[in-house]
């Protein structure tokens, strides 16, 4: 072939006969036009190399963290303060339990409008049976009242370890909901977004119903240092006294961190090690040819879902052991913007077969310090919802451009 | 003998929705006759209408298998400015009304722009816009509660032979709907596009101009129906519409539009809308626990859609292609 | 006589990230004439096509249509000069009516200023016309989800007059079409001929231009072979002019023989109106064809024998073991191996990597431990072996994705898939469709490998030729039934096409197996 000549990649690139084929160059293109650019390029060519590459890498969204976090710094002092650190990343890590749940089901090229309730309903259930005491002219009305729960708390309350069994209650349940999502989505060929959409309806209500809409306090201590107990801590400072104040002590290590982090490990462990992740790329990207190689989609759907329920539950755990309540309210917010923006910042693609835990941890970390750089300008919570919702379309159009840089071949 | 019961299984199924609504509809009335009451009724299709006005905007956009998920916020975002400058500038209430269908418009338009000209996708843009528009809404009232004149309240209960306002309303926007829909040039290549937008690019159709403008009709329902819910309230706070999106949608969807693109109609929103309205208020009827009243309204959407999908696998069992004669089937 | 001249190109070229797609390309066709465009994949047809629709624009050379300049700059403008295309995936809205698809782009309309309304009545006589004059006798609001594949190319045609076209532009359009649909279609074609419409065909089906068009052209890496009447070709000259150098041989010689122990057995297999009582035995080392016409029941039968459809009677067995599961999964534990007639639905994972595809039946045999943990070294190992094997060209298998690939190459990553997981029994359903000469050829000395090897091949194509110059033994399908088997001594086209179009009656009704097979 003629082509060969001008380049040796060229021969395995047959175009294919589809009528325009020819335009959707992916892939080896890239390859083999690249170097020849590189050779023949003028300085600021070479700094629009560099921005591209640092575009096209995908640490990018770490890359732009750590900018942001540096520029901001130089004019909100605050925000570097080791205080504020450990504050938000307190507040990052079960946004990322969460988020990391999503990921794995818009890889899937589903979605799970139903993680908020599940976060609900489980915080709801596992606080009301670990609780220790719960007042009878409040709780007594609550369908539960004299079966799980009494005057004495939760039926896990008396019990020392009754938090932990609450605690396997709750993942439990976040499997459950996922289950039942999946099932639903695989055996009834139903649309992901009407499923979780109604699971949504139903659990969130039915967490109200079970405390009618009241909060469930006197959560056991050990379950409460989920949310913010730290294992090592640093003080930084003058030591002035002996006695060094709680709140002057910096948690450097903590339980939601590592359970978090844990889960993240997990997570990706799965995704890129494992025949399951493979075979969850494989039914994001074409379930019908995935089916007939031999995968299991509907199981694969089916755990996929479980998972993201799963999340949602150590989400839940998290917060209502930093909160040290049980909250029929959790999640009702506008967490579904949150967790889908951080995905979708970290590379997430919504249309299924694309995305990665790395790249959903470096989308948490930046939507938090975000969110940290908007309080820190003392705005309005309600124009820093409105802000927030720009930044994720400014994201999602960051993602559009490096897509489309990566197609034209670049 | 077979063969009826198969005909029978498919008449149901096709109809589920509707079925399902005279099924409810009766069992309501059963249990509290006063249900079947005109005023009831009338009670129904009033309350049918808000949702029922975004449902329709709703189907404009489920068609080209897009979504819209800020029309709760635009309802609120539409009215507060509407509210506003009444309020402010004392501005009169076809004003009023006028500028809350502006905003709503708008704020559809700009769903739209960045849809068709940035190119991202329909979901990620109004998932964000939806908090936008209620961020911005709660920043114009500092989160105040607003309260319109008297003169809205009066406006609210307008009625023309005896038919409440809203109803009126919701009737010119579903002719106009189906009008559009079937009988022009703009709504018949919106299912073309919704079926497949390429061979639409392909026939010469302008894609992005049909998509742009389905936003910008979603945006305009919301707007309507924003002010005309307002003036049966008089005032709005800041959970105004929370969720009515879902509301929409399902309303969409319980009247057989996909989510997919290309296949639904008017009057299967105006019949999801009025079948969740139905469960809505016969539920109150009944004195069913607050509570409960959302989890069951979920577990009929849920119903719905269910049945849905099994008319859909009985239609493909239906139209599988036969190579060669089936025998007939000897009843058994 | 002379004809004059309707388009005319004029040493065009185009190129593509500078590698040539089309170069120095000149073409005539005349009006009221079919010019038959033959090449293979990537010899630069389509683009061609392409420039001429105004989907992509020329780097040099020019055009002329009718008598004026002709320069497209959108696929508009093709359509108002009066260009049409016929394309292979039709451009139909399934959901819409049939009047509807033709006057999408443009509705006779009745009103005034903002207020103009489909004339819906205008619109069906209009359609009525022109579904009469490709002898569709369909009403114009029928749905077009409704109508069979050879019904809606003709709804496309119909689409193309109305927009007045003078010259038709059909790429591949027989593909999904039955023998009797083609035939139809061939005869509107001779039809809009003698009414002096000018048409370009382009297939790979080379009997098809030989027998439709008045000249032919044959294209070659970008360029023009030759343009000629059609009188000086044949198809050996054609395969020729495409390849570059004479083929002494179209198909391989089969390099071992068939054994005697029956592999992949059916036993009065049935669905109600699909298949009737289908018996069928695939031996060791055997390559069995099965032919039909399209919608005879072949793929149905395949897709029954790998468990994605339900059989109602019957028993398949596989080395002598019962096929017990009912799934994908099960069929491939029993050593059974499927390349689907559609590669990019059901076969390939386009946009994932050519070693993740190529890894994914035998994923869970690079699982290991409890956990899966994929082995990732030992699948490189096997991906790049599977590759090698088959002479797969590609860059790098572990990041190009499988899109980028050619139909040949492409539909030799399916089968180092299925190769991967050591099958014993390939259904192999159309695979060579939509390839290229050159490719069918590698492809048919795979499937001689594979029976070389011991594995049975079933292999199902509509392509007598192809099916008699490898097969050791054809069974021909018609209305789900198996009519008749030829062994190899006994291959001929005239008595195949006959069972198949059951012009006699079959031959061995509901048990063609026992007799022949001597």
């Amino acid at each position: 072939m003629a082509r060969t000549r001008h380049d040796p990649v060229s021969t395995t690139i047959q175009r294919d006969e589809r009528p325009g084929a020819a335009e959707d160059p992916s892939g080896p293109l890239l390859k083999s036009i690249s170097p020849k650019r590189r050779d023949q390029r003028t300085p600021s060519q070479a700094v629009g190399a560099f921005f591209r590459r640092a575009l096209l890498s995908e640490n990018f969204i770490l890359y732009l963290t750590i900018i942001f976090f540096v520029v901001a710094s130089i004019f909100f002092t605050t925000l570097s303060a080791p205080r504020n650190i450990t504050n938000q990343l307190l507040n990052m890590w079960p946004l990322l339990a969460i988020a990391i749940g999503q990921t794995f089901v818009l890889i899937l090229g589903g979605i799970d409008l139903s993680q908020g309730a599940t976060m609900a309903i489980t915080s709801t259930i596992g606080g009301l049976v670990m609780s220790t005491a719960l007042d009878a002219s409040t709780y007594d009305k609550s369908p539960l009242w004299g079966t799980l729960i009494s005057e004495s708390g939760g039926i896990l309350g008396q019990d020392p370890n009754g938090w932990a069994v609450a605690v396997v209650v709750m993942l439990l349940l976040g499997l459950l909901i996922g289950w039942l999502n999946g099932t639903m989505i695989t055996r009834f060929n139903l649309a992901p977004f009407m499923v979780t959409l109604v699971s949504s309806t139903i659990f969130a209500a039915f967490a109200l119903w079970l405390t009618q809409s009241r909060n469930v306090a006197n959560l056991p201590e050990p379950f409460l240092l989920l949310g913010n107990g730290d294992i090592i801590s640093i003080f930084l400072g003058p030591k002035l006294n002996p006695d060094i104040a709680r709140r002057d002590v910096l948690p450097l290590i903590t339980y939601p961190a590592l359970i978090s982090l844990g889960l993240a490990v997990l997570a990706h462990f799965l995704l890129t090690r494992t025949s399951f992740g493979r075979q969850m790329y494989s039914v994001g990207t074409n379930r019908r040819a995935s089916t007939i190689s031999g995968v299991p989609s509907q199981r694969v759907i089916i755990m996929v879902y479980m998972f993201s329920g799963f999340c949602a539950a150590v989400a839940s755990i998290l917060y209502s052991a930093r909160l040290g309540i049980g909250q029929p309210s959790l999640g009702s917010g506008n967490i579904l913007l949150d967790v889908i923006g951080a995905a979708v910042i970290g590379g997430t693609s919504l249309f299924g077969g694309k995305g990665t835990v790395k790249g959903t941890l470096f989308g948490v970390a930046f939507f938090v310090l975000l969110l940290n750089i908007l309080n820190a300008m003392q705005l309005s919570p309600f124009i820093i919802d409105a802000v927030k919702g720009g930044i994720i379309l400014i994201a999602a159009l960051l993602d559009i451009t490096r897509t489309r840089i990566l197609n034209r071949g670049a | 003998m077979k063969r009826r019961t198969i005909n029978l299984r498919t008449l149901l199924l096709n109809n589920s929705t509707i079925v399902l609504f005279i099924v409810l509809f009766v069992y309501f009335g059963i249990q509290s006759p006063r249900f079947l009451s005109l005023e009831s009724i009338t009670n129904i299709v009033k309350q049918a209408s808000f949702t029922g006005i975004i449902a329709v905007g709703m189907t404009f956009v489920l068609l080209t298998a897009g979504i819209d998920l800020s029309v709760g916020s635009n309802m609120y975002l539409s009215s507060v400015v509407a509210g506003l400058l009444m309020r402010q500038l004392g501005i009169g209430v076809v004003e009023g009304l006028l500028v809350a269908v502006a905003v709503g418009t708008l704020y559809g338009a700009f769903n739209a722009f960045v849809i068709v000209r940035l190119k991202i996708i329909p979901f990620m843009v109004t998932l964000s816009t939806l908090v936008i528009g209620r961020g911005l809404g709660t920043a114009f009232t500092q989160s105040q509660q607003v309260d319109f004149p008297q003169s809205m309240l009066s406006f609210g209960q307008i009625q023309l032979v005896g038919i409440p306002m809203p109803i009126i309303v919701f009737a010119l926007v579903i002719a106009a709907a189906w009008v559009i829909l079937t009988r022009t040039q703009f709504g018949r290549q919106i299912y073309a596009v919704g079926n497949d937008p390429e061979a639409a690019k392909k026939a010469g159709i302008r894609t992005n101009w049909v998509i742009a403008r389905v936003y910008i009709i979603s945006g305009f329902c919301a707007g309507l129906a924003g002010f005309i819910l307002i003036s049966q309230l008089g005032r709005l706070d800041r959970s105004f519409a929370e969720g009515r999106e879902f509301d929409a949608i399902a309303a969409a969807v319980l009247g057989g539009t996909s989510l997919f693109g290309g296949v639904g109609n008017v009057f299967g929103a105006v019949l999801g809308a009025l079948l969740i309205q139905m469960v809505q208020l016969g539920l109150v009827f009944n004195n069913v626990n607050l509570y409960l009243q959302p989890m069951i309204k979920g577990v009929i959407i849920f119903l719905a859609i269910f049945f849905d999908s099994l008319r859909d696998a009985n239609m493909k069992k239906l139209k599988r292609r036969f190579i060669r004669p089936v025998e007939t089937q000897t009843p058994s | 006589m002379t004809r004059s001249t309707i388009l005319t190109i004029e040493h065009i070229s185009k190129a593509f990230f500078g590698v040539p797609a089309v170069r120095d390309v000149s073409i005539d066709v005349k009006e009221g004439e079919i010019l038959g465009l033959i090449g293979q994949n990537g010899a630069g047809k389509s683009t061609l096509m392409n420039l001429v629709g105004g989907v992509v624009h020329p780097d040099a050379g020019s055009m002329t249509f009718r008598g004026k300049p002709y320069a497209p700059r959108r696929p508009a403008d093709a359509n108002d000069a009066g260009i049409g295309f016929i394309h292979q995936e039709l451009n139909l809205f399934t959901n819409m009516t049939i009047a509807e698809n033709v006057f999408i782009s443009g509705f006779p309309r009745t009103g005034f200023g903002p207020f103009k309304f489909i004339d819906r009545a205008a619109m069906k006589a209009r359609t009525r016309e022109l579904l009469d004059q490709v002898g569709l006798d369909t009403p114009p609001d029928f749905q077009i989800e409704r109508m069979s594949p050879g019904e809606r190319q003709l709804v496309e045609i119909a689409k193309a007059l109305y927009m007045d076209a003078s010259l038709i532009i059909f790429d591949e359009p027989t593909t999904s079409l039955t023998a009797r649909e083609t035939e139809q279609l061939f005869n509107i074609m001779l039809r809009l001929r003698e009414q002096g419409k000018s048409m370009i065909y382009i297939s790979h089906i080379l009997n098809d231009v030989l027998r439709l068009a008045d000249s032919i052209a044959v294209m070659r890496d970008g360029q023009l072979v030759t343009q000629e009447a059609r009188d000086a070709f044949d198809t050996r000259r054609m395969i020729s002019l495409m390849v570059g150098r004479s083929i002494e041989q179209l198909y391989p010689t089969r390099t071992s023989a068939p054994t005697t122990t029956p592999l992949l057995e059916l036993k009065g297999i049935s669905a109600a109106g699909i298949v009737e009582k289908v018996n069928l035995t695939v031996h060791r080392g055997e390559l069995v064809g099965l032919f039909g016409l399209m919608g005879s029941g072949r793929t149905e039968l395949a897709r029954m024998i790998f468990g994605l459809d339900r059989t109602e009677q019957g028993e398949i067995r596989v080395a002598g073991e019962a096929l017990k599961g009912s799934s994908a999964r099960d069929s491939i534990r029993s050593k059974i191996a499927f390349v689907t007639e559609n590669r990019r639905e059901e076969g390939l994972l386009m946009n994932i990597a050519i070693a993740d595809n190529v890894t994914l039946v035998a994923l869970p045999e690079f699982a290991r431990t409890a956990l899966q943990i994929l082995d990732a070294g030992a699948m490189r190992e096997a991906a790049r072996e599977a590759s090698q094997a088959l002479q797969l060209k590609a860059a790098d298998i572990s990041v190009q994705p499988a899109k980028s690939l050619s139909g040949g190459n492409q539909q030799k990553v399916v089968i180092a898939k299925w190769l991967l997981s050591q099958p014993e029994v390939f259904i192999m359903d159309e695979p060579t469709r939509g390839i290229d000469v050159g490719a069918k050829y590698e492809i048919y000395a795979i499937m001689d490998r594979l029976a070389a090897a011991g594995s049975g091949v079933l292999f199902i194509s509509s392509e007598l030729e192809e099916l008699m110059g490898t097969c050791d033994r054809i069974l021909v399908m018609s209305q789900g039934e198996i009519v008749a088997q030829f062994a190899r001594e006994a291959f001929s086209d005239e008595a195949i096409l006959r069972a198949a179009f059951r012009e006699h009656a079959p031959l061995h009704p509901h048990s063609g197996e026992t007799e022949q097979s001597s």
